[in-house]
């Protein structure tokens, strides 16, 4: 009988053991979610590409790789790319600092275009009228100029041919590099196939001028002075440093297949999110303290012993995410320190239960198996229904709630085994080989 | 210690007052909802705009309102938080946050504040979030109810589940009446209400359902009194000690846990006071309408 007792006891130690094991050291081991750590949640719609015939499904996962190439180029740690039914992509940048371009980086379809520059000025004055005529083989796109807040506005426009020369999709590097004025541009160089077509529209086009369109702007339309044999060019502009950078990582990944809408963006910055963490924990940790002295008071050595399971609740509870890299958020916080509050609930069944024993007329001992006997099936249905809860905020909540889920689920699970499996170990240890008189509950 | 201890209170006798007082929350909240319409659900509902930034120095909330008011936009809302006059909240329309940035770098000058946190929703998003809360909320709700009626017998489940229709129903109520709004993280915590406020009545019912095994009593009235009281220790300490838990959130917990920690604390009061005062109540009126026997 002894014996059963030290097995018990033996395997909450081990738990314990290694539990602590698990969650040391906790900055480490416990993910936190992007509210608290800071970054950038975007989700991202692909809309219908003008080709019909193509899947959406196809289009999304095409997107989403050159989406992940682009990515990879703002060097993130730990980025979440992933596809959401068929025209969702979501991505995740925990701990970015640089979140505007970033998202810039992501949603811009960086379609590259050369077209050939109509310079007949009637003819622009009759498309910008909207002669049909015209514009069934030309389009009007306007160059970008800033303003004096340096915001871009579109200004001049061109008449430029509707079908380009040349796309992007030849291209197979693309760097940064200063021009002749000094300013920043954008070198590319372009494929065989790429180059060769480069050098037979700039050998038929001399004197004429060439439009870099990038997204529908145009961003430099120089004059072609001769044939460019090496499929090599420049995109100058009035371009930053930071954005010509942006945009050499975006043409090096490739131009999305097809226009995206950013439909969700959330951005925390980095001393929010310590802000967060510091004040949550603080009044998650006053709140656990109050239960802590209130069982105590109220339940004497049992409130210690709750006490005990609910520590060792929080334990299990952090190992667990720190096993299965389960991420911490905001509300998950408040979720653990919810548990810690749920937690003493089963002990406060079980003693109130044996409190009413006593009452009966029962011995200590009686008492005490009765009182966990009639509590454990009202336990178990109580904790059922909040682990429903937990479980369905889990799989079906957005964002930091999915973390509330998380850790209520988890942490009223490992109550079960804390409240109940625990202190019972411990009481029927306390209480063997000894004649109890008076039970002091 | 022991604080509640031998009670007889007669709280079914009392039932007519406790469906009063209900009934006019319920009542007077789903007015002011009705009232409110779309400015009851947060924009991760409605789709917009939410920017949070923070002065270097102490700002007002007047300067801040007067500046955007350039915008003519007229849905915009600033929000003071924390305490040092420093920190606000904007909430806007859709795609309207950079415009909004943009007014205060030109009023107050680009590094005098910080962007700390952003939050775009579009309109398409909102709808995609709303539907998924929906489908969460009534998942939870069947989820528990079916739980239930597999635990208990059928009469039981029924009003137990009403309980927490009640309680969720309040809480909207007290919610719309303290002018709140319902988000995502709200959602969550009205859920977490359904699933832990069924719990006392649950140790009544199973208390309900043991004394009407042991004695065979036929006087329902008197048989469900002594249970509710018998288990009114457990049910006001139990819900107590997350309370506890709850205030502090409530008080020291940050501003985006203020929402959460206020819904919870009302859904756990009203749930426990409903597990006290509503579902017993329900059954034994509909017991004595309908004249059943319970099955046990």
């Amino acid at each position: 009988m002894m014996r059963n007792h030290y097995i018990k006891l033996g395997f909450i130690i081990a738990v314990i053991a290694y539990c602590i094991w698990q969650i040391y050291p906790p900055d480490k081991k416990i993910k936190k979610g992007l509210d608290l750590q800071g970054g950038v949640h975007i989700v991202l719609e692909v809309q219908q590409p003008p080709e019909q015939d193509k899947s959406m499904s196809d289009v999304t996962q095409r997107a989403l790789e050159i989406i992940r190439n682009r990515v990879d180029g703002l060097g993130v740690s730990e980025p979440v790319i992933q596809k959401e039914g068929t025209n969702r992509i979501i991505v995740d940048l925990p701990g970015i600092k640089d979140t505007q371009r970033a998202i810039d980086v992501i949603g811009k379809t960086a379609l590259l275009e050369f077209r050939l520059v109509e310079e007949d000025t009637k003819k622009l004055t009759d498309a910008l009228k909207g002669d049909s005529e015209v514009l069934k083989d030309y389009e009007v796109l306007y160059t970008q100029q800033k303003d004096e807040r340096g915001i871009r506005r579109e200004a001049t426009p061109i008449l430029v041919k509707r079908q380009p020369e040349l796309t992007g999709a030849g291209l197979t590097d693309a760097f940064v590099g200063y021009g002749p004025s000094g300013f920043p541009e954008v070198n590319f160089v372009l494929n065989k196939e790429g180059a060769a077509k480069f050098a037979e529209v700039t050998e038929k086009n001399i004197g004429k001028r060439l439009a870099i369109v990038l997204d529908g702007v145009v961003k430099s339309a120089p004059v072609i002075r001769d044939r460019i044999p090496d499929g090599r060019g420049q995109i100058s502009g009035d371009f930053t440093m930071d954005e010509a950078k942006e945009l050499a990582v975006v043409l090096r990944a490739g131009a999305l297949p097809a226009k995206v809408d950013i439909i969700y963006q959330q951005i925390v910055g980095p001393t929010l999110g310590k802000e967060y963490i510091e004040k949550s924990l603080r009044a998650s940790l006053y709140g656990v303290i109050v239960v802590v002295i209130f069982m105590v008071i109220y339940y004497y050595a049992f409130g210690l012993l709750a006490d005990f399971a609910m520590a060792m609740n929080l334990l299990i509870l952090l190992a667990f995410m720190s096993l299965f890299k389960g991420v911490l958020t905001l509300p998950g916080i408040a979720g653990i320190a919810l548990t810690c509050g749920m937690a003493v609930d089963a002990n406060i069944l079980i003693f109130e239960r044996i409190r009413e024993e006593l009452r009966s007329g029962k011995s200590a001992k009686a008492a005490i198996e009765a009182g966990y006997h009639r509590a454990w099936s009202v336990i178990l249905d109580s904790n059922i229904t909040t682990i429903i809860t937990g479980a369905i905020l889990f799989f079906l909540g957005e964002g930091s709630v999915k973390g509330f889920g998380l850790t209520l689920s988890v942490g009223i699970i490992a109550n079960l085994f804390t409240a109940v499996f625990a202190t019972k170990a411990i009481v029927d240890f306390a209480v063997a080989n000894r004649s109890i008189e008076k039970l002091r509950i | 210690m022991e604080l509640i201890k031998n009670t007889r209170f007669d709280f079914i006798g009392k039932r007519k007052f406790a469906y009063l007082f209900s009934l006019a929350i319920i009542v007077i909240g789903m007015v002011i909802f009705g009232m409110r319409g779309k400015a009851n659900f947060g924009i991760d509902f409605v789709g917009g705009d939410i920017v949070q930034i923070k002065f270097s120095t102490a700002s007002s909330i007047v300067a801040v309102r007067n500046e955007l008011k350039k915008l003519n936009i007229p849905e915009i809302t600033v929000q003071e938080i924390g305490t040092e006059h420093n920190e606000f909240i904007i909430k806007s329309p859709p795609k309207t946050s950079d415009e909004i940035l943009g007014v205060l770098e030109t009023s107050f000058g680009k590094e005098h504040f910080t962007v700390m946190a952003k939050s775009v929703i579009s309109p398409s998003m909102s709808v995609t979030l709303r539907k998924r809360a929906l489908t969460a909320f009534f998942a939870g709700l069947i989820g528990i109810l079916l739980y239930l009626t597999m635990r208990f017998e059928f009469h039981f489940a029924v009003c137990a589940t009403i309980a927490i229709f009640h309680d969720l129903l309040i809480v909207i109520a007290i919610l719309a009446i303290s002018n709140r709004i319902i988000d995502g993280t709200i959602i969550a915590a009205l859920l977490t209400i359904a699933g832990y406020s069924v719990n006392d009545t649950i140790v009544i019912f199973d208390r309900i359902r043991e004394n009407l095994r042991k004695t065979r009593s036929k006087n329902y009235a008197e048989l469900f009194n002594q249970s509710i009281n018998e288990t009114l220790s457990r049910t006001i300490l139990t819900v107590l000690t997350v309370i506890f838990v709850d205030v502090l959130l409530l008080i020291f917990g940050g501003e985006p846990l203020k929402n959460f920690a206020y819904t919870l604390l009302f859904g756990f009061f009203f749930g426990a006071y409903s597990s006290i005062f509503i579902a017993s109540a329900i059954l034994i009126d509909w017991q004595k309408r309908s004249g059943f026997r319970f099955k046990l």
